[in-house]
């Protein structure tokens, strides 16, 4: 996939986390990846459709999932990642990616996005290309959200 | 559930008792039939029906006259056009007219209800509109792409789906949905299903030919395919609103929560000879 296609979501994640309250994130480190991901715990599945078509996947621990709930909710501590925890994380999906998707028609490609979809377990593999794919690990207050970004341009 | 009231007009007697008898076992009733304009625009304002199918030929005025007519005593009027032609110049004059559907004879029983419930959504209830409209033409995707890739019959049932979250331990096939409704698909069975139906996808001998690999990628190439009929199946009959797929998303594990806020869900579970087939489609709350 074209490396160009990575910015709207790294952007994305950078411009919105701190309007959550969440400190400025950093970019650790970017790799092209083959395989499929192994879940760390907690994924979200967001497709895109028309110009743009393709896969990104939100995959984080447990406990960066409670944290980035607890944050979201103002502080509220997140003992469970119950689901209410659950509705926040699919809610910043939701936000991350459709923040991306105004990125990338402000590039000219006019896209539609799914509603995201969190699947929680223990070593799960997640497949969502059958090619070369861009994995973009995001540093957020200490916490590491890995950003699987599997998409083409039609 | 509350009837919902429907006039037929038609110039036709045959057609008129043609769609009187497909609307019979529905939750439809029909009210008043009309075989003029004139008696049209009389019944409809006694009856006050929540929709009309209007046929295009009428012996005094024409379908896009007499909507007209309707639609001066009630702006509100519900008209679906059905008729043996079906052109974009009369669906363009049918739209200014206020008809907000167009259906081509002969008719299919299930895309008339599927429109009538589109157009009576205020009336019928939102719940009742997605499983009729959206949730059943993927059942019918999945019993016929299961029959037709891997030869399987299936019973074939739909209900809506409270408990917010899936568990899977095997295969789940995550499709997107965009356009209207958003949503997504999820098709997922247990691994010993999935190897069984990639060894018959496949034709091969035994499970022991079939890598993990190849059993997860039959069923995501199968569910592809299925969702993929589901959405054309209402694409058929809304054709003012594209759903569309994205590619699918893959997972395979043990005791995976699939958790599903603020969708309307339906569980689809297709029973064959080789276990159990779902597939779980949610459409978001709101508009």
């Amino acid at each position: 996939m074209d490396a160009k296609l990575v910015n709207p979501f790294v952007d994305a994640f950078t411009t919105v986390m701190p309007q959550m309250g969440f400190p400025e994130p950093k970019r650790l480190k970017m790799n092209v990846r083959e395989q499929n991901a192994v879940s760390k715990g907690v994924s979200v599945i967001v497709g895109f459709t028309k110009q743009i078509r393709g896969n990104v996947v939100y995959n984080m621990t447990e406990d960066t999932a409670k944290f980035i709930a607890s944050t979201m909710m103002m502080g509220m501590p997140v003992a469970e990642f119950d689901a209410m925890a659950q509705s926040a994380i699919s809610e910043m999906s939701n936000m991350l990616t459709a923040n991306a998707a105004t990125n990338l028609t402000g590039m000219g490609l006019e896209v539609d996005i799914s509603t995201p979809s969190l699947s929680i377990g223990e070593n799960f593999q997640v497949k969502i290309s059958d090619a070369q794919y861009l994995t973009v690990e995001m540093d957020l207050a200490g916490h590491v959200v890995e950003l699987d970004i599997a998409v083409e341009q039609q | 559930m509350e009837k919902v009231k429907v006039m037929i007009v038609d110039d036709s007697k045959i057609s008129r008792a043609m769609l009187e008898g497909n609307l019979k076992k529905t939750n439809f009733e029909v009210c008043a039939m009309a075989a003029n304009a004139a008696e049209a625009v009389q019944l409809y304002a006694e009856h006050r029906p929540a929709v009309v199918t209007m046929d295009m030929n009428l012996p005094d005025a024409d379908g896009i006259e007499c909507s007209q007519r309707i639609r001066a005593i009630d702006s509100d009027a519900k008209i679906v056009m059905i008729s043996a032609m079906k052109d974009a110049s009369l669906v363009a004059k049918g739209r200014e007219a206020g008809i907000s559907a167009f259906m081509q004879k002969p008719i299919n029983t299930n895309d008339l209800i599927d429109t009538l419930m589109m157009l009576c959504q205020n009336k019928v209830g939102k719940v009742a509109v997605l499983r009729e409209s959206y949730a059943k033409p993927f059942a019918r995707a999945l019993q016929q792409g299961l029959f037709s890739l891997v030869g399987v019959h299936s019973e074939v049932e739909v209900e809506l789906d409270e408990r917010r979250f899936l568990d899977v331990s095997g295969v789940a096939v995550i499709i997107g949905l965009t356009g209207y409704p958003v949503g997504r698909a999820i098709v997922s069975m247990e691994a010993d299903t999935m190897h069984k139906f990639s060894m018959i996808m496949l034709d091969k001998e035994s499970l022991e030919d079939i890598t993990e690999e190849e059993a997860s990628e039959s069923v995501e190439e199968s569910a592809n395919i299925i969702v993929g009929r589901g959405v054309s199946n209402i694409n058929d009959i809304f054709k003012d609103k594209e759903m569309r797929i994205t590619p699918p998303g893959t997972i395979c594990g043990s005791n995976i929560r699939i958790a599903s806020p603020k969708l309307t869900t339906f569980r689809i579970v297709a029973k064959t000879r080789i276990g159990d087939i779902s597939m779980n489609v949610g459409f978001a709350e709101g508009d």
